[in-house]
C-alpha cells in the first residue's frame, strides 16, 4: 500500500518517456534497488593510484606533496605488474569464493578500481572499511609480491596510506574513495553529502542530466540518513528527488528546452510558473490594487519540487549558455528572488536555497577566495544549508563548464572521478534508477 | 496553456512600477546617451580597443564537447563559442536616487541577459560574462536610463561612495577620482578606467540626469522620496514571503490555500 498517492512519468536524460505513472515511492532510497546499489557502490568502490605509489616509492615523496624522505627510495615496477597486483589484491580482499570482490586494471595499470566485498562491510559499522581494507590489503600485496623487507615496509605503508595516522585522513595517500573520513562530516548523516561536485561531474562524464541525478540521489538519500526526510518532510524530499534530480514528468528537460536557444534565467522562471499553473500545482489567490496576482497552493511540497526543477533548469540554461560553472550561486539567489516576486510563494527549500546562494557567491567570487564550484558539496560549510536542492545544480553547472577555471574538475578530482566513471550505475544513474523503479512499482 | 501573464514585481508605488518596468525584458530601456565601443572598452580596461579577444580555452568547435543532452540543446553565447575569457563590469549605485538599486541590477540582469553572472553587494554590483557578450550588455547598461553619469560609478576596485553625500556638483564620492564633472561641457568625464588606471584620452559619459528626472526614474525607496512604508502592497508581499517561508519550514503540509 502506497503511503503517498503521487505518480510520475519517468524520462531518460534526453527527454524521452521511459514509463508512465510510476508511484513516487518507487524512487525512494528506501525502496529503489538501483539507488541502494549506488549507495553501496559509493561505499564499496575504492580507487588506487598505482602510478602514484610507484612514483612515491621511487622518489621518497610520500605523505603529501613536497614531503620527501631523503635517502629513502624503492624502485618497484607496480604499473607494469598491475595485473598480478590486481590478482593478489583480489585474493586478499575476497571473503568467499565468487563473492562481489572485484579489482579492475585501468589506464594500462596506472589505476585500479577496487570493489571491496559487501561482507566486509557487514562485519563492521563504518563505511571506512572500503579504504582501510584496500590500503591494508595493498600493502600486504606489495610487500609479499615484491619481497619488500621490514626496513622498507614503512615506506610502502606511507606511499599507500599517506601520512595517516599522524593525520586524521589519508593525507597524500594513494587509496581513495568518494567518501571522506567520518571526522570530516559536519554532522550525523552527512557522509553522502561530502562528495565534491568535481567528482560528480567526472563520474558522469560531464553529462549534466546525469550529474544532477547522481548528486541529487546522494544528497537526498543523505536526507533520510540525517533524519530530515521523515514524517512531515518525507514527501517533500521524495518529490524533490523525483522532479529535480530525476527529471520526473520531464519538467527539467522541458524548461531547459523552452529557453535553450535564446532564453535567460528570467525566462526559466516564467516557464516554471506556467507549468505549475498548467498542472494545477498553484492557483491565483487574489489580485491587488496594482493588478499583481498572488498565487497560492494546496500542495507546498509539490510547489517546492517544481521550483527546484526550475532552479536546476535555470542553472542549465545560464551555465550552459556561458559554458561556465561560476554562475551557479547567482542562479540560486535570483531564480528564487524572481519566482517569489512572480508568484508570492516561497522559493526553493523555503528560502534556504537562496541563502545558500548568498554564501556560495561570496565564497566562490569574492576577495575571500574560497574556490570554484568544483570544490563545493553538501557538507561544505557554506553550502550545506539547503537540504539537497542546491548541490545537484552545482554538479550540473560544473559538468557544463568548457574550461574556464584554473582548478579544473580534473585537477580537483584527481583519479577518483575518472576511475569511478567505470561504474555504469554511477555514470548513468538516471537509466538504472528508472529501470529499478519500474521493477518495483508493483509493490506500491 | 494556462492563463498566465508575467508580472515581475509586486507593489503599487511609482518605485515599484519602475522596478517592474526595468525587470520586464519586453520594456525597451530608454537610450539617453551614446558611448562609443572604443570608449566603453577603454573604461572597462580588459583589452585595448581594437585588440583581439583573448581566450581562456579553445573555441568549442575545436575543443569537442562531451556527450551531454543539455550541451546539445543549450546554444552557447558567441563569447562562449569562441572561448572568451570571463570579464566584468562593476557598478556602484548611489543611495541618492540612482536609477537602480544593487538588487535591481541582478533582477533585471537575469531577466534581460542570457548567461549573466551577477553578484550584489551593498556598494558594488559585478556583472560577469564572456568578454564579447559582456561588452554588448555593458553598452546598454551605460547608454540607457539605468545609468546616471553622476550617481552611478563604473568601478572595479575601491568602490566606496554609494552611501556618502554628493559633492557640490551632485557627484558621488570616488576615492580614486576616476570621474569628474567638467563644468565647461556640463558632462561627466572618466580620466581613469574602472580600476583606476589612467586612460590615454578622457571618456565622456554625458550629462548627469537632472534631479527631478532622476526621482521619476529611480527604483530606490527613500524616506525623502517615496518611502518603502508607503507601498503597503509591497510590504504585504515581503511579510507574506517571510510568513510562508517560516510556516512551510515548520510543516509544509500545514500550508494550504494561504
Amino acid at each position: 500500500m502506497a503511503k503517498y498517492a503521487d505518480k510520475i512519468d519517468l524520462y531518460n536524460d534526453r527527454g524521452q518517456l521511459f514509463e508512465s505513472k510510476v508511484p513516487i515511492e518507487a524512487l525512494s532510497p528506501l525502496n529503489n534497488p538501483a539507488i541502494q546499489k549506488i549507495i553501496a557502490f559509493v561505499k564499496q568502490c575504492v580507487t588506487v593510484n598505482l602510478e602514484g605509489i610507484e612514483k612515491g616509492l621511487a622518489s621518497g615523496e610520500v605523505g603529501g606533496k613536497m614531503c620527501y624522505l631523503r635517502g629513502r627510495s624503492l624502485k618497484l615496477d607496480l604499473v607494469k605488474n598491475a595485473g598480478a597486483i590486481a590478482d593478489s589484491l583480489t585474493a586478499n580482499l575476497r571473503v568467499k569464493p565468487k563473492d562481489d570482490t572485484a579489482v579492475k586494471v585501468l589506464k594500462g595499470g596506472k589505476h585500479l578500481l577496487v570493489t571491496v566485498p559487501s561482507s566486509r562491510f557487514n562485519a563492521g559499522v563504518e563505511y571506512t572499511t572500503g579504504v582501510t581494507a584496500t590500503a591494508a590489503a595493498l600493502c600486504s600485496t606489495i610487500i609479499n609480491d615484491f619481497k619488500v623487507g621490514m626496513w622498507d615496509a614503512d615506506l610502502v605503508h606511507a606511499a599507500v596510506w599517506g601520512r595517516y595516522p599522524q593525520t586524521m585522513e589519508m593525507m597524500g595517500g594513494n587509496v581513495s574513495s568518494l567518501l571522506s573520513v567520518p571526522q570530516q562530516n559536519e554532522g550525523m548523516g552527512y557522509a553522502l553529502r561530502n562528495v565534491p561536485c568535481a567528482h560528480i561531474a567526472l563520474i558522469t562524464k560531464k553529462n549534466a542530466m546525469n550529474a544532477a541525478a547522481l548528486s541529487s540521489i546522494l544528497e537526498q538519500a543523505a536526507m533520510w540518513e540525517m533524519g530530515d526526510a521523515i514524517g512531515n518532510f518525507e514527501r517533500f524530499h521524495l518529490l524533490g528527488l523525483a522532479y529535480q534530480g530525476l527529471n520526473g514528468d520531464n519538467l527539467v528537460f522541458d524548461m531547459v528546452k523552452e529557453s535553450a536557444k535564446s532564453g535567460a534565467l528570467g525566462d526559466v522562471v516564467q516557464s516554471c510558473v506556467k507549468m505549475a499553473l498548467e498542472d494545477k500545482v498553484i492557483k491565483p489567490l487574489n489580485k491587488s490594487a496594482s493588478g499583481f496576482v498572488t498565487y497560492t497552493t494546496d500542495d507546498m511540497n509539490k510547489w517546492n519540487a517544481y521550483a527546484a526543477a526550475g532552479l536546476l533548469a535555470s542553472v542549465m540554461v545560464t551555465c550552459g549558455s556561458a559554458r561556465a560553472m561560476q554562475h551557479t550561486p547567482s542562479c540560486f539567489i535570483y531564480f528564487n528572488d524572481l519566482i517569489e516576486r512572480e508568484t508570492g510563494l516561497p522559493g526553493v527549500d523555503f528560502g534556504r536555497a537562496a541563502g545558500t546562494g548568498v554564501e556560495m557567491a561570496f565564497f566562490s567570487h569574492s576577495i575571500y577566495g574560497g574556490g570554484n564550484p568544483c570544490v563545493f558539496h553538501g557538507n561544505h560549510i557554506v553550502t550545506r544549508h539547503s537540504k539537497g536542492f542546491t548541490i545537484p545544480c552545482v554538479a550540473a553547472g560544473v559538468a557544463l563548464d568548457a574550461g574556464t577555471t584554473i582548478y579544473t574538475p580534473e585537477k580537483v578530482s584527481g583519479v577518483v572521478g575518472e576511475v569511478l566513471s567505470e561504474v555504469p550505475e554511477l555514470r548513468e544513474p538516471l537509466k538504472f534508477v528508472n529501470e529499478a523503479a519500474v521493477n518495483v512499482k508493483g509493490e506500491f | 496553456m494556462a492563463n498566465f501573464k508575467a508580472q515581475y514585481y509586486p507593489g503599487s508605488t511609482a518605485i515599484s512600477k519602475n522596478r517592474r518596468r526595468y525587470i520586464d525584458p519586453n520594456y525597451k530601456l530608454e537610450k539617453l546617451r551614446t558611448i562609443s565601443d572604443e570608449d566603453l572598452v577603454s573604461v572597462m580596461g580588459h583589452r585595448v580597443p581594437g585588440e583581439a579577444y583573448k581566450s581562456t580555452h579553445p573555441p568549442l568547435d575545436e575543443l569537442g564537447e562531451p556527450a551531454c543532452p543539455i550541451r546539445e540543446m543549450v546554444e552557447p553565447t558567441p563569447g562562449a563559442k569562441a572561448g572568451d575569457r570571463i570579464r566584468y563590469i562593476q557598478f556602484t549605485d548611489s543611495v541618492y536616487f540612482a536609477p537602480v538599486t544593487p538588487y535591481m541590477r541582478a533582477w533585471m540582469g537575469h531577466t534581460r541577459y542570457r548567461s549573466a553572472d551577477i553578484g550584489v553587494l551593498s556598494g558594488r554590483v559585478p556583472l560577469e560574462m564572456r568578454e564579447r557578450d559582456l561588452e554588448k550588455v555593458a553598452k546598454e547598461l551605460v547608454e540607457t536610463e539605468v545609468f546616471d553619469p553622476a550617481r552611478v560609478g563604473i568601478r572595479g576596485a575601491t568602490v566606496h561612495g554609494h552611501a556618502l553625500r554628493l559633492d557640490e556638483n551632485g557627484m558621488m564620492f570616488d576615492a580614486l577620482r576616476r570621474f569628474r564633472f567638467d563644468k565647461k561641457s556640463g558632462e561627466v568625464v572618466y580620466d581613469k578606467d574602472q580600476v583606476g588606471v589612467p586612460l590615454d584620452k578622457p571618456v565622456s559619459v554625458g550629462k548627469p540626469i537632472p534631479e527631478d528626472e532622476l526621482r521619476k526614474r529611480t527604483s530606490e525607496f527613500r524616506v525623502d522620496g517615496v518611502p518603502f512604508r508607503d507601498d503597503k502592497e509591497l510590504i504585504g508581499f515581503i511579510q507574506r514571503i517571510h510568513m510562508l517561508r517560516t510556516m512551510a519550514g515548520f510543516d509544509p503540509n500545514g500550508v494550504k490555500g494561504i
